[in-house]
């Protein structure tokens, strides 16, 4: 059952995998990506102020994301969220707008330490070389296919590497955390909300006349 | 009615109270005692030393909110009143820390259960940590008038249907459950205490003993992050401490420095051994951050037959000792069997999953019951906790290795929760856990359970409760501070924290941290003001 990247285009040399195998080493690999993912010219910069889209949000100043990322949630969001996610084009362009910003303003108040970790992996997925060998996505984020990141997050996720659980368990919490808990998404879980009695009765709930 | 706003109407008559975040020049201050974290610790500390006449200054590195910015609402919540943004974690990853980044400290966040330090637990210290003075017998008057203070009392108003299911699986099988005493006043039942008290019924540091110290005359600097105590020869001569930008995470280019008689830390158990461990504060036996407790977390959800709505009501009210203590108090990991609330982002953000099956899994949130247990670590020597360090910005991070004696604890925890669940009627049953599948049934769950690998990132884990890391003891040679949170080297040192505690509680720490807060902070009131 823990077939981590074992489909045959994807099997790592077994000196890689005992070097992951370490946390320590596991955590050098990575900043010594991050290091070439940034000289090769991924964007690790973030994307600063995006212009409101078409579909009605509003504009939004990223902090931490790069346009790399936006690209790899973009391609990860439908995949994560499955079929919950609405058809409609353009209230899905909405939500997963909508989401990927929820996600960049909550990295920000992570601070500096988990941003950095972040950061090593989200270069990870950008960088071509060790995105297709240790993600085993052989083409760049805005060409995968939902079945692709489906398939890469079942790798990660079955892996008995535990970095790559890891890996996993970052990319889909903060995208499920961000999405769901969205007073836009709530009804998605059934949950209505909080007592609107209670709001109601509450002085801080209520707008200034 | 709402109960009143003591800090917007503290504010509006002039206590004094910083924001750090609107300094525009470096400052220097003077008093006599500074209090470094305002949590159930430092809340207690500040209040008593300024009762009795002392001048003090609280210093936080989170930010003050109080009732107005409590809105009910996860997403702003976990941002802004959590360490890091609710995305601290140990150096692994594989156990989730949440921790409280505030005024009032975790204090401002927890789910209001208040339970006496265990006397099992009070008299494992005292044998084996020489703590003879913290006997049962000796701190309870310490414990009724904390009770007091806090409004403690067991919940008289039934339980929510999560909390309930808990209590039902415990009747079913014969297993010992009682109520939880909570620290409220006025509670409206609504089960949004883990994004602040919308209503200031929790009776934490914020509503209590912060305020009561800015009554006396204390001051409060919030937003601004303690750096270092500096020594002039034996002793702390200062403190210096960096502003932060009003998003609470933007170091700003200013420095503030405060003198004092007295130093108490009281940072929590990541905090405090950092600050010590920054400070190079005098530690001859290398005790500094060690032994660090989490009562590590597992759980399960259930989908029950009928709506649970476990996003409203007192979140946690019932709970079972059934298997805390019953293997003795050093034998197997023990654990003590509670509930937490599940609202949308909290729920999808700890059961694991993607796409079609995760969608379903949330869709079920209505119907979804959950436990939790917290395993009592610290007890046995294949138990000796975790150790905190630096990073290389001199933040903490804390490595905690999960023994295989843990592990076979946390089995244990996943087969008695899956049996309670379906005790008290669940259909189906899944652990929080990567490799669980939903079990229809209690046969089909034990035999899965029993061969389910229990390894690190598989089986998700978490951790309210952080303690240790500057544990007491008579002995100097194995503890940081003495039985009255005195620093062993360091005559002007005392830590007013959980990280004071030797092992783990055995319950939830607040009540704790507030009792044995009050009883040192007493006895330093009295050394200081003779």
């Amino acid at each position: 059952m823990h077939n981590d990247l074992s489909t045959p285009e994807t099997v790592p040399d077994p000196g890689r995998r005992s070097f992951l195998k370490t946390g320590l080493g596991g955590a050098l690999f990575l900043g010594s990506v991050s290091l070439t993912a940034g000289i090769s010219g991924c964007a690790t910069t973030p994307a600063g102020l995006q212009a409101a889209a078409p579909d009605g949000s509003g504009d939004y100043t990223f902090r931490f994301l790069s346009t790399d990322d936006i690209v790899m949630f973009e391609a990860l969001l439908p995949a994560i969220l499955g079929p919950t996610l609405t058809e409609a084009p353009e209230q899905r362009r909405h939500d997963i707008r909508a989401t990927i910003e929820t996600i960049d303003a909550g990295i920000f108040q992570f601070g500096a330490p988990n941003q950095k970790e972040l950061r090593k992996l989200f270069d990870l997925l950008n960088f071509g070389l060790t995105r297709a060998t240790l993600a085993g996505v052989w083409s760049s984020w805005k060409n995968v296919s939902t079945a692709d990141a489906t398939a890469f997050l079942d790798r990660w996720k079955n892996s008995s590497i535990g970095l790559f659980n890891q890996g996993y368990i970052a990319l889909t919490k903060i995208s499920n955390v961000s999405y769901y808990g969205q007073p836009e998404q709530w009804a998605r879980s059934g949950y209505p909300g909080p007592p609107e009695w209670a709001a109601s009765a509450l002085p801080q709930f209520q707008t200034p006349s | 009615m709402a109960m009143t706003d003591l800090i917007a109407q503290g504010l509006a008559n002039g206590w004094q109270v910083t924001d750090a975040a609107s300094l525009t020049d470096n400052l220097t201050l003077e008093t006599d005692v500074v209090v470094i974290g305002t949590g159930a610790g430092g809340g207690t500390t500040a209040e008593i030393l300024a009762r009795a006449g002392l001048s003090v200054i609280m210093v936080e590195e989170g930010r003050l909110y109080h009732q107005k910015d409590f809105k009910m609402d996860e997403l702003t919540s976990y941002a802004t009143l959590y360490q890091e943004g609710l995305s601290r974690v140990t150096r692994d990853g594989a156990i989730a820390i949440l921790q409280g980044r505030c005024v009032g400290g975790s204090t401002t966040v927890n789910w209001t259960s208040s339970f006496d330090t265990p006397d099992p637990t009070l008299n494992y210290w005292a044998d084996h940590f020489g703590l003879e003075e913290l006997r049962p017998d000796n701190l309870r008057p310490w414990f009724a008038d904390r009770k007091q203070r806090h409004n403690i009392a067991p919940w008289a108003v039934p339980p929510n249907a999560n909390n309930d299911a808990l209590r039902r699986g415990c009747e079913q099988l014969g297993w010992s459950w009682h109520v939880i005493p909570r620290n409220v006043k006025g509670c409206w039942n609504l089960g949004y205490c883990g994004m602040g008290c919308p209503t200031n019924a929790k009776q934490g540091a914020l509503t209590t003993t912060v305020p009561g110290a800015l009554e006396h005359k204390a001051q409060l600097i919030h937003s601004l992050r303690a750096d270092r105590l500096v020594m002039d020869q034996d002793r702390i001569s200062h403190l210096e401490a960096t502003p932060l930008q009003t998003d609470s995470v933007t170091p700003m280019p200013l420095k503030v420095q405060i003198r004092a008689r007295h130093f108490v830390v009281a940072a929590s158990a990541l905090g405090s051994p950092a600050l010590l461990l920054r400070s190079d504060i005098p530690d001859p036996h290398g005790r500094i951050g060690k032994r660090t407790f989490l009562h590590p977390v597992n759980a399960t959800v259930g989908e029950m037959p009928d709506k649970v709505d476990p996003f409203y009501g007192a979140p946690q009210s019932i709970y079972s000792d059934e298997f805390n203590f019953s293997q003795g108090v050093d034998g197997p990991a023990g654990f003590k069997l509670e509930v937490p609330p599940l609202h949308p982002a909290m729920a999808s953000g700890v059961l694991p999953g993607h796409g079609e099956a995760m969608g379903q899994d949330v869709a079920k949130l209505p119907w979804m019951q959950s436990m939790l247990a917290l395993i009592r670590d610290g007890f046995h020597p294949d138990s000796q906790g975790g150790e905190v360090s630096l990073r290389d910005d001199g933040s903490p991070v804390l490595d905690y290795p999960v023994t295989d004696y843990l592990w076979r604890g946390l089995r244990d925890a996943y087969l008695r929760m899956a049996e309670a669940q379906f005790a008290a009627g669940a259909k189906q049953v899944r652990l929080v856990h990567l490799d669980s599948p939903w079990y229809s049934n209690w046969r089909e769950a034990e035999a899965a359970i029993r061969d389910l690998p229990m390894a690190l990132h598989r089986a998700r884990l978490f951790t309210a409760h952080q303690m240790g890391g500057c544990g007491m003891g008579a002995d100097p040679q194995d503890s940081v501070v003495d039985g009255f949170g005195q620093h062993h080297q360091v005559t002007n040192l005392s830590v007013h924290d959980a990280s004071i505690f030797p092992t783990s509680i055995g319950a939830n720490p607040q009540l704790s941290v507030y009792t044995l807060s009050a009883r040192n902070s007493s006895r330093l009131a009295s050394k200081l003001t003779r």
